[in-house]
């Protein structure tokens, strides 16, 4: 079956109109219409919670109760944020999982292996398709995936938030793919937050608000500005205004500190009230110097810290926490939280001890606690004793946030603080570290979104494989040389 | 130069020489025996080994090598296997299994080493000497003893050891042929697997089953005991116990205290392997067969040290 | 919400879904009821009594588990401390307020033990609770002579005197409130009280909780990871001992092979109970309700007089079937 094409140009391979999706008393999509054509880029834009997950799935047929009409023309294949590759299993084995070529129930090892390193090629990728995924980085592991959808023979191919875990590298190889999987007659449904990717790749865009259709156009006639409105359904300002408090005591010094292997000797402070962000790309040493600081590198570290002008040296979480110090890491479902505790327990979690100094618990006072930290957060969850695992990646974000905020910190190092979120909890996150900040905490910042980096950050230092490659004020960062020195080309 | 090396042989060849000699010719007659057991888990082969160091203690002429393989087959077969090649004078052995140990004890005999075995056999006949005592016919005579104390009738419990062991069977099948045509009524059975906990759980059921027992059963002491312990919590204290094993440690003071009113020695035949032994090892003849009588000890005779039954 | 869906998502909870496991049994209980006797008061008392002994390591073994982690030494430790307790208390005549403290300290020291392997060394709780499963029996049996230790004790010259069975033991395996509520039963859910307690109202329990659901992310959090861990498998150990107290007690001798297998139930009483054995989730008072479901299951099956045979396979069937009844519906 064909469809026929609304609009002169490519036959359309999807066609969904009038998709309504309850679940139970809630209704996730109502009354939404996509139309996405072969030889197309197409951005499905909008904020967590607008029911871009839900419209993909109904996409993919994972979903058969709906309202509306599916029309679709060739094959979907969905390749989510979490890659859905087994790790110990090899390349080979991942591609043709559920497909394996077999005689009589006898894998024929050597066919599979020709056949994955023929898809693999296809991505431009030369690896060894025996070795098990785990060996390779998260940007292999991405066209690994899309190597095992153009092996389906897919013709929708699905990417939502695929650069998360790329650096800017990385990303141009993927665009790249993207375009010529475009020439080649697929289609892309691209789901992305990103301003600038949605500016470098998208030919159409349809942006999703609260389950509802806002509209769809042609990446040309949809400038940012106007794309951001349709998103948040309001005039947004540019991008962040940071209020630039004033700057006080020094706070944290580093001298020849460093992190074996990944952390060569570093020395630089930072003052209260201090916005520092790390500029870097994958490899840079920024998590791992976070790690160091925190103490949860153990002993591995060398070199002087002084907090406050007093030098200290940590060796275990517990005693940076007591010292004023707090990490949010950059996966939060693997490192920042326990999935199968609620909110309130999370969110006091660091911050325990001071809630109980005899050991002895009091449901109330956490539970005043949790209200205080995540009330100006606007967390957006049905009560606080529920499962963290069961919020949005925003709200989860906000949780672990809010844990450190107990514990009163004097130095906060957030790595990469709105990694998966949506444009309007981004917005409320900048927020929360502007407050902080002004209230005299010093922060440490990991972020790959360079405007982020750029607006955020009263001052850049920029590392490159463990080392410090650039040092600049907000006046002199540019992308430029903030990415030149990501690269290792350092600044005078 | 050559006379070194002519010096350095001929201590060498002495050494290996002096080596092959058998450490038998070291003393004035000294025997070594190698004994075999399948498991030290249980008191009563603990008590097994104990009897042997006891006669052999008496005996200084015999020095006895005593090895554990702890109820796993393969180590026994390995362990009978170091003994000839050790080149003992004479191996006791008390097999957990018998078919997988009866080669090994046949290759013993084969290499000249006579075999005693105690307490579970092996197939065949190549074995010097069995020495065992009968469950069946233990069980009979406790179920002949109890039919005489009750008179000919009453309700019975019977605890049952491992019922998947000879041991078990048999003094289940030996109990049920010695009441055999009387009036005695079994009216719960079931198996505590030799163990007092479970013997007492097992008790407390049919004390809430039944409101009259006359007597209980158990294939052996610890089972008896824990049964007398249900029975004395529920304040039924007109029951009498039966039980079998005897180890001067634990059934006979039972019967002393008056926990049990009787129960039967299943001999180990430690001492009695010594005594085959050294007839053996003095090249006087032994029978194929030595089955082991049983003790009664009940409470009329307990403090004369029981009474042999035939 | 109306009764019938209130009704549905209690159901739907652990309590709902362990409760329907007991009740099924209670149910097979009256339909089986061996001649009315399970309706008698004593054959309750003594469900209880039986099952006291698993609960009290059925406790210990839900913080372990909580945390992550599995203790497969508990059964070895109740021979270990039953053991010691029958030498301290009837052949070195020490009184209770000796004898109890250093039997309760032996188990901690196993956890302890056992625990630091784990925590500090980083081996597998399997592994290093199976080594020391192994090591304590070892112990067990050494200083026991490889005999049980009885109130008949050997003389110098073989023969063998006899002593009283000790007050200490008199007081455990004892009966109050008319003969209808055994002491270990009290002694049981005392552990159980205070296993709650620790779990759900102290500082300690919530960061067993957060170690098994993630032990990064509590160890980034300031959780201190190996010292809450280390103590889980020092209170498994102290559990046990308590449980290898009551079992001198009630066999009136220390027994070197008790305890065999006694960690199984222990487990199966915790998985009954909903307990999810990949950590970070449950309690104590689910675990309870899987102690009653098997201590009844046990009893029914005894008092019907089922054989051996039977009782293992209809038991094997009947955790699978209860277990699968755990399943968290997919909404």
């Amino acid at each position: 079956m064909t469809l026929e094409p609304n609009i002169p140009g490519a036959a359309p391979l999807v066609r969904l109109t009038g998709i309504t999706k309850k679940f139970g008393a809630v209704t996730v999509l109502r009354d939404v219409q996509f139309e996405c054509r072969a030889h197309e880029v197409h951005v499905l834009a909008g904020e967590n919670g607008a029911g871009k997950s839900t419209l993909v799935k109904i996409l993919a047929g994972l979903y058969n109760d709906f309202e509306g009409i599916r029309e679709i023309n060739g094959r979907v294949a969905v390749i989510h944020q979490e890659l859905s590759l087994i790790e110990a299993m090899s390349v080979a084995d991942n591609i043709f999982l559920g497909r394996t070529p077999a005689r009589c129930g006898f894998v024929r090892q050597a066919q599979q292996e020709e056949a994955a390193r023929h898809w693999v090629g296809q991505l431009g990728l030369e690896i060894d398709v025996r070795q098990p995924v785990e060996n390779f980085p998260v940007a292999v592991r991405q066209l690994i995936e899309i190597a095992k959808a153009l092996s389906q023979d897919a013709r929708v191919i699905v990417m939502d938030e695929p650069t998360s875990a790329l650096n800017a590298p990385e990303v141009t190889r993927l665009f790249g793919l993207i375009q010529s999987l475009k020439e080649r007659g697929c289609a892309i449904i691209y789901i992305t937050h990103k301003m600038e990717e949605i500016e470098r790749i998208a030919d159409r865009i349809t942006v999703l608000r609260d389950g509802q259709w806002v509209g769809s156009a042609p990446a040309a006639e949809l400038p940012p500005a106007k794309l951001i409105q349709w998103m948040v359904g309001r005039e947004l300002g540019e991008q962040f205004p940071r209020r630039a408090p004033p700057l006080g005591k020094e706070r944290l010094r580093l001298e020849n500190f460093s992190v074996p292997p990944s952390v060569k000797p570093i020395s630089f402070s930072v003052r209260a009230g201090e916005v520092v962000g790390l500029g870097g790309l994958q490899g840079s040493g920024a998590s791992e110097l976070f790690f160091g600081l925190f103490g949860a590198c153990g002993s591995r570290t060398e070199g002087t810290v002084q907090l406050d002008g007093e030098t200290v040296r940590f060796v275990s979480p517990p005693q940076a926490i007591a010292s004023g110090v707090g990490l949010l890491t950059n996966d939060r479902k693997a490192t920042g939280l326990v999935l199968s505790l609620s909110v309130t327990a999370n969110a006091t979690l660091a911050g325990l001890r001071q809630l109980s100094p005899l050991g002895w618990r009091s449901p109330a006072r956490e539970r005043a606690a949790a209200e205080k930290m995540t009330g100006p957060m606007r967390l957006r969850a049905a009560s606080l004793d529920m499962e963290v695992g069961a919020l949005s990646g925003g709200n989860q974000q906000k949780v672990a946030l809010a844990k450190w905020w107990q514990t009163r910190p004097r130095l906060l190092l957030l790595d990469e603080p709105t990694r998966g979120i949506d444009v309007g909890a981004k917005r409320e996150i900048y927020q929360l570290m502007d407050e902080w900040s002004a209230q005299g905490i010093a922060i440490l910042l990991i972020t790959s979104e360079m405007p982020e980096l750029l607006t955020l950050s009263d001052r850049i230092i920029v590392l490159h494989r463990g080392r410090v490659t650039a040092e600049l004020t907000r006046a002199q960062a540019t992308p430029e040389i903030v990415l030149a020195a990501a690269m290792g080309q350092a600044s005078a | 130069m050559r006379k070194l090396f002519v010096r350095i042989f001929t201590i060498l060849a002495f050494t290996l020489l002096a080596g092959c000699n058998d450490s038998k010719t070291s003393g004035p007659h000294q025997f070594t025996i190698g004994m075999s057991q399948c498991n030290l888990g249980e008191p009563w082969r603990v008590q097994m080994d104990q009897d042997i160091r006891t006669a052999a203690a008496q005996h200084p002429e015999l020095k006895v090598v005593f090895k554990d393989a702890q109820n796993d087959t393969l180590k026994q077969r390995a362990h009978v296997e170091e003994f000839v090649s050790a080149k003992v004078d004479l191996l006791i052995i008390s097999p957990k299994e018998a078919q997988p140990l009866t080669e090994p004890v046949a290759r013993a005999m084969e290499a000249g080493i006579p075999v005693i075995v105690l307490d579970r056999s092996v197939l065949g006949d190549k074995y010097t000497c069995f020495i065992g005592a009968d469950n069946k016919k233990i069980g009979k005579a406790a179920g002949q003893w109890i039919v005489k104390k009750l008179g000919g009738h009453g309700k019975v419990v019977e605890l049952e050891g491992l019922m998947t062991s000879t041991p078990g069977q048999d003094r289940h099948n030996g109990f049920r042929e010695g009441i055999a045509g009387s009036g005695i009524d079994v009216i719960f059975v079931a198996d505590m697997k030799w163990l007092e906990p479970e013997a007492r759980q097992e008790m407390e059921s049919a004390l809430a089953r039944f409101d009259h027992i006359d007597l209980v059963y158990a294939h052996n002491d610890p089972g008896a005991h824990g049964a007398y312990l249900a029975a004395q919590a529920a304040g039924r204290t007109n029951i009498a116990f039966v039980g079998i094993d005897a180890l001067p440690q634990e059934g006979v003071p039972y019967v002393q205290q008056g926990i049990l009113d009787a129960t039967f020695r299943y001999p180990t035949g430690g001492a009695e392997a010594i005594d085959t032994a050294l007839k053996i090892l003095h090249h006087e003849p032994v029978p194929k067969q030595i089955v082991l009588g049983t003790r009664l000890f009940d409470r009329s005779n307990v403090a004369q040290g029981g009474e042999p039954l035939p | 919400m109306n009764p019938f869906t209130r009704g549905k998502s209690f159901l739907g909870s652990a309590v709902g879904r362990a409760l329907i496991a007991l009740v099924l049994v209670f149910i097979a209980g009256v339909i089986f009821n061996a001649d009315g006797a399970f309706y008698k008061i004593g054959t309750h008392r003594d469900t209880l009594r039986q099952a006291s002994v698993y609960g009290i390591l059925a406790c210990g073994m839900t913080l372990v588990i909580i945390s992550g982690g599995i203790d497969l030494a508990v059964g070895s430790v109740v021979a270990l401390t039953a053991v010691c307790a029958a030498k301290m208390a009837i052949h070195w005549n020490w009184p209770a307020w000796e004898a109890v403290p250093a039997t309760l300290a032996v188990g901690a020291a196993c956890g302890l033990a056992a625990g630091l392997v784990t925590a500090v060394w980083r081996v597998q709780p399997f592994i290093a609770t199976l080594a020391m499963m192994v090591f304590a029996r070892g112990l067990a049996k050494y200083a026991s002579g490889g005999m049980k230790v009885s109130p008949a004790i050997q003389n110098a010259d073989g023969t063998y005197r006899y002593v009283e069975v000790p007050p200490l033991f008199r007081a455990i395996d004892h009966r109050i409130l008319g003969d209808n509520l055994s002491i270990v039963t009290v002694i049981f859910v005392a552990c159980a009280a205070l296993s709650w307690i620790a779990l759900s109202k102290h500082r300690w329990g919530r960061y067993l909780y957060a170690i098994g659901g993630n032990e990064e992310a509590a160890r980034l959090s300031g959780v201190p990871v190996i010292s809450a861990k280390t103590f889980a498998y020092v209170a498994s150990g102290l559990l046990a001992a308590v449980a290898g107290l009551c079992q001198a007690a009630q066999e009136q001798q220390g027994d070197p092979e008790a305890g065999a297998g006694y960690e199984l139930t222990a487990i199966a009483m915790v998985v009954i109970g909903g307990t999810n054995l990949m950590g970070g989730r449950g309690g104590i008072g689910l675990t309870l309700l899987g102690v009653l479901t098997i201590g009844y299951l046990d009893k029914i099956l005894s008092i019907n007089a089922v054989p051996e045979a039977g009782r293992l396979m209809l038991s094997g069937i009947i955790i699978v079937a209860a277990v699968l009844t755990q399943r968290r519906s997919r909404t």
